[in-house]
């Protein structure tokens, strides 16, 4: 019993110092503190490092809420004000979040965004980045020379004799197998099973699956062991990442944009798909690959 | 109650994917149990008989124990690949503590004079094993099986992360999407499933401790 209460008033003890610590380190300053999210994979974890970096180099009190569940995990929190910002797509935001029909001019569907956005959450997305993060159908060199798949028109008469690595939403999602299947034909997989993101490409490339769900930015797809499937008939709308922010957050100090406008302004395709490599293949940490970036772009001291 | 009708929708027009994970959460439940059972039951016996054993074997398994599943999945995940076999390994890893430690001290709190008259009445190692030691150990044995079974339904969810299928991909799906109905497809069974084994071993409990209630 001794022994007990001993250990628990070290406990104690230890969670006060801790939060001691917490409150001690963002000093006075009369800006607001800003709560970034991110989802769950790579890019968005790489890009919510970013903004909470900028951020802190421009004066702000930032606090991490990186890793939410999913998009619409990251959207409901940033609703409800758990969260001032994240990154999200604008492909992303007009299928699921607004549930429209997809498009393909990439400023119609951002300009149809930023409104639906602004009127029903009063949420703003700012100025997007020129890095597409589309989705794709990724298989291995050897399933494609196989079966010569290289295009999506040609998976559903093959499909039966695959086996699919699905990633969490794609099953559900408008823009994934439901949409993919009405709009290219049913590819009846041999099976479909689901797999963490980290470790889709090592499972086709073992060869326990055969078709991935790749985004297009992914670093892994650099690999020339990997095809990437043709959108042949462009199913998918285009994917720019921007960041959305609380329309509250930013009416308090509309600097905010301007620094994350210049993070955005040196992200496209290859750039991002390079510091997904980093992370993804390179095995760095995102927080490292992000702050190594702005420092090399001069965003950093 | 929208979520609830929606999940209802869900499973009807998702049928054939419904039940198959279900199966295969049951299965790959089972088979952990399973493997757990042959392997820590003689062990937990063991380790009751051979003091200079349990030591060492109670304090690999805790020491396992304090590994989170998830971790584990990772861990042994350039070994066995992905799929059925490396979430069966890590689910089983889960349910051999509960079990090998109530094994040990169901058999090692069988009062020794018990044991020295059933030897004095002239029964063999093995029938003392069978009509004495295993029925009065029983009782604890269930009750550390029971709480294997439970943690076991409930974390075989974490398969869904490598491609081991089974009802966590309802709830993976369900979660990222924030939507409730998909997330109840996968969540209200492992509840049912977990209350249904408390049920059934609660019914064997009793069943074999009806010495002990007299």
């Amino acid at each position: 019993m001794k022994k007990s209460t001993g250990i628990l008033s070290l406990i104690v003890v230890i969670m006060m110092v801790l939060s001691a610590c917490g409150s001690n380190k963002g000093g006075s300053s009369d800006k607001p503190k800003l709560k970034i999210g991110s989802k769950n994979f790579t890019e968005s974890l790489i890009l919510g490092e970013m903004y909470s970096l900028a951020l802190e180099h421009a004066g702000y009190k930032v606090e991490r809420k990186l890793n939410l569940g999913g998009t619409l995990v990251a959207h409901e929190a940033l609703k409800s004000g758990d969260i001032d910002m994240y990154p999200e797509y604008t492909g992303t935001g007009l299928i699921n979040v607004l549930e429209s029909a997809p498009k393909s001019d990439a400023k119609e569907v951002y300009d149809e965004v930023a409104k639906g956005y602004k009127e029903k959450f009063n949420l703003i997305w700012l100025e997007p980045t020129n890095a597409n993060d589309s989705q794709g159908l990724v298989t291995t060199k050897k399933i494609a020379e196989k079966y010569n798949l290289y295009k999506i028109s040609d998976l559903p008469k093959v499909a039966p004799e695959l086996n699919m690595a699905a990633v969490p939403e794609f099953e559900e999602r408008e823009d994934g197998l439901k949409g993919l299947n009405a709009f290219y034909g049913k590819s009846d997989f041999k099976s479909i099973k689901l797999f963490d993101y980290g470790i889709k490409y090592r499972v086709i490339l073992k060869g326990e699956a055969d078709v991935t769900v790749g985004f297009t930015t992914d670093g892994d797809l650099t690999n020339p062991d990997l095809v990437l499937l043709e959108d042949d008939k462009k199913f998918w709308p285009p994917y720019f990442v921007a960041p959305v922010i609380r329309g509250e957050t930013l009416d308090k100090d509309p600097n905010i944009a301007a620094v994350l406008n210049a993070v955005s302004a040196k992200l496209d395709n290859a750039t991002v798909q390079a510091l997904n490599a980093d992370v993804d293949i390179n095995k760095k940490e995102y927080a490292d690959v992000a702050k190594e970036f702005l420092e090399k772009q001069g965003l950093l001291k | 109650m929208d979520a609830l009708t929606g999940a209802y929708d869900y499973v009807l027009a998702n049928s054939e994917r419904f039940w198959d994970a279900l199966r295969v959460h049951v299965t790959i439940s089972l088979s952990a149990l399973l493997i757990a059972l042959v392997v820590c039951v003689p062990l937990g016996i063991a380790c009751a008989k051979k003091q200079w054993l349990s030591v060492p074997v109670m304090a690999t398994f805790n020491a396992l124990r304090v590994i989170p599943s998830l971790a584990i999945l990772v861990l042994i995940l350039p070994i066995m690949g992905t799929g059925f076999a490396p979430a069966l390994v890590a689910l089983t890893l889960l349910a051999c503590p509960p079990i090998l430690v109530n094994t040990y001290l169901g058999f090692r709190s069988i009062d020794s004079f018990v044991l020295e008259s059933a030897s004095g009445m002239g029964m063999s190692q093995g029938r003392i094993l069978r009509r004495i030691e295993f029925p009065l150990a029983a009782p604890l044995m269930i009750a550390g099986i029971k709480t294997a079974v439970v943690e076991v339904v409930a974390s075989a969810t974490l398969a869904a992360f490598i491609g081991g299928g089974g009802l966590g991909t309802f709830i993976i799906n369900g979660l990222s999407m924030y939507k409730f109905s998909i997330l109840l497809v996968g969540a209200i069974p492992v509840a049912m499933l977990a209350i249904a084994s408390e049920i059934v071993f609660a019914v064997i409990e009793r069943r074999t401790t009806k010495f002990q209630r007299v």
